[in-house]
């Protein structure tokens, strides 16, 4: 029997996409026999145009300068072809911190500038949470499905001028521009993805998959990494360590079911 | 800028902190600039245009490496209001030079908040025999280099990120091409050697056995390298990456040249398409002139600005 061909997709616009690639590539290559992984024929390309997104089954979106990767996309025609595949099709997608971003249905703290988002994780993102550069940091998040057999093992995780998931925008009254922009200083300004007409009937409800602990260590504090049934959102860099758990476990419960 | 250190950020593991995690977090942020460009701007108004026109990042500085050339006299850091100026006014990162070797300078940016520090010899060296040891700092650095033997030296002193030096503001594109080359050129060299050579081939280049080991294995800079030092077009900026670079830094070239943010524009497009002649073709119609700039053949030794760095 032949194994089912899946195609997956990396936008190649800006930012560190060639490490989603070789870490996809690996998780393949490394897949446990009789997994969904080890069951399709799975092939992992760079996309930069609206044929070659067209071509793809589910898509990593990379981290990268969120600005930089909409005002591209825009310009190379490809924000519209993207709201379409994320949520028109409901393609599986996974956003990585500046991916996230832009798969939120609201950020906040954008400058004069605004910036399109493509939207349909009904979330609210704050962008630069925990400031700059030098607030960077790395720490250990559990993350037990990405290891049944050890829930000790903790997930390596790098936060990079990080985005948060300050606000869940499941009622969808609260969402896409009914929500009312209460502060417009420049530091809160929020932008919104425009709404579709396919949003109406969209009712699945976000699910938080990691919280860090807050500043005493104690309680759960910032919102690292949700899902909504396709979309996948994670505000740190699992693309950055050599740990290619999760990107295997995004193939296998989050893109492949809803491919194969 | 409001958010000092107020924000909520989780204890950190110790044990996390360890030399190689926060490198990580160095190179992590080079990373995230790849396949963009990064822009040199005097001023908030010119930031906020290299921001709408799609820049991963922007350059802070005094004056653009053009102008330098042209006034001549001491290049230093800018002056901090400025810089917080460009942080408030955008929302990407923002990088500012220092001195080669004027580590003060360096701690005064880092306080500032900036998210890269550029060790540059486009600014008048404050060292004439040492770089910053940049491994002692938590801001990244980026510093520039023309062949493998600086390259690894400034990555063994810290420097989180490369970039060609080419010939700064003069929008020739030769020295950067030569740079870009000359570094390949070396790698391929050590990766070819046994270890006997490989030993040679350190001394030689005054660098460690280890890193040249590694980066011989690897086949490329074990941090990102961009390209950077005279590019005023968007085919020059195509013609870097398809050399092997990772972006580019536009300098003199973009504010320098008739309707700079229509040149941002195309300069980022061509970057991402950089093996898509049509896009290019597309991207360069109807620029207007590039800025007029010098050929490096015509600057006396004294004026070339590669040449700084040990």
């Amino acid at each position: 029997m032949t194994k089912p061909e899946v195609t997956i997709g990396v936008l190649a616009l800006q930012g560190a996409f060639i490490e989603h690639v070789s870490h996809l590539q690996k998780a393949v290559a490394t897949a446990k026999a009789g997994s969904k992984i080890a069951s399709a024929q799975i092939s992992v390309v760079t996309v930069r145009t609206v044929e070659q997104l067209s071509s793809v089954d589910a898509l990593v979106l990379p981290g990268g300068e969120s600005t930089s990767i909409s005002l591209i996309a825009e310009r190379t025609g490809l924000l519209e072809p993207l709201r379409d595949f994320v949520r028109v099709q409901r393609k599986p997608v996974w956003g990585t911190c500046a991916g996230l971003i832009l798969l939120s249905d609201q950020a906040s703290k954008a400058k004069k500038g605004g910036q399109n988002l493509i939207g349909g994780l009904h979330v609210l993102c704050q962008r630069n949470h925990f400031g700059r550069q030098t607030e960077s940091f790395s720490c250990n998040l559990a993350l037990p499905f990405t290891n049944p057999y050890d829930v000790d093992d903790l997930f390596p995780a790098v936060f990079i001028r990080a985005p948060i998931i300050e606000q869940l925008l499941d009622d969808s009254t609260a969402r896409l521009g009914a929500l009312k922009i209460e502060d417009n200083s420049e530091e809160s300004l929020v932008v919104s993805a425009p709404r579709l007409e396919a949003d109406k009937d969209d009712a699945t409800a976000v699910e938080i998959i990691c919280q860090l602990p807050d500043s005493t260590g104690t309680e759960a504090g910032d919102i690292v990494a949700v899902r909504q049934g396709h979309i996948f959102g994670t505000s740190f860099h699992p693309e950055l360590t050599p740990d290619v758990r999760l990107h295997a476990w995004w193939l296998e419960e989050c893109a492949l079911p809803f491919v194969l | 800028m409001s958010e000092k250190s107020s924000t909520p950020r989780p204890p950190v593991d110790d044990k996390l902190l360890a030399a190689n995690t926060s490198f990580t977090l160095k190179t992590g942020l080079a990373q995230m600039l790849k396949g963009g460009v990064i822009m040199d701007v005097v001023n908030a108004e010119q930031a906020i245009i290299a921001e709408r026109a799609g820049a991963c990042a922007v350059m802070a500085l005094e004056r653009v490496p053009a102008d330098i050339r042209a006034e001549g006299g001491v290049a230093r850091m800018s002056d901090p209001k400025l810089i917080n100026e460009i942080i408030d006014a955008v929302s990407i990162p923002v990088m500012a030079k220092c001195r080669i070797g004027h580590f003060v300078e360096a701690q005064i940016l880092e306080s500032l908040g900036v998210d890269y520090i550029d060790e540059s010899e486009v600014l008048t060296p404050a060292d004439q025999t040492h770089h910053i040891v940049k491994h002692n700092f938590k801001v990244p650095f980026v510093c520039g280099a023309r062949n493998l033997g600086e390259a690894l030296r400034r990555i063994s002193e810290g420097a989180a990120m490369m970039r060609t030096k080419g010939e700064a503001g003069t929008g020739d594109v030769t020295e950067a091409v030569k740079h870009i080359r000359q570094i390949n050129q070396e790698i391929r060299k050590a990766a070819n050697m046994p270890d006997e050579e490989l030993f040679v081939y350190a001394k030689e280049l005054g660098v460690s056995y280890h890193l040249l080991k590694d980066t011989a294995r690897k086949g490329h800079l074990s941090v990102v390298n961009f390209a950077a030092g005279g590019i005023a077009t968007p085919a020059d900026a195509a013609l870097c990456m398809q050399l092997g670079c990772d972006g580019v830094f536009v300098g003199s070239g973009i504010f320098l040249g008739h309707n700079p943010e229509k040149r941002a524009r195309a300069i980022v497009q061509a970057v991402t398409h950089f093996n898509d002649a049509k896009v290019l073709a597309e991207v360069s119609t109807d620029l207007g002139p590039a800025m007029v700039g010098r050929t490096v053949e015509s600057l006396k030794e004294t004026e070339k600005l590669a040449g700084r760095g040990w």
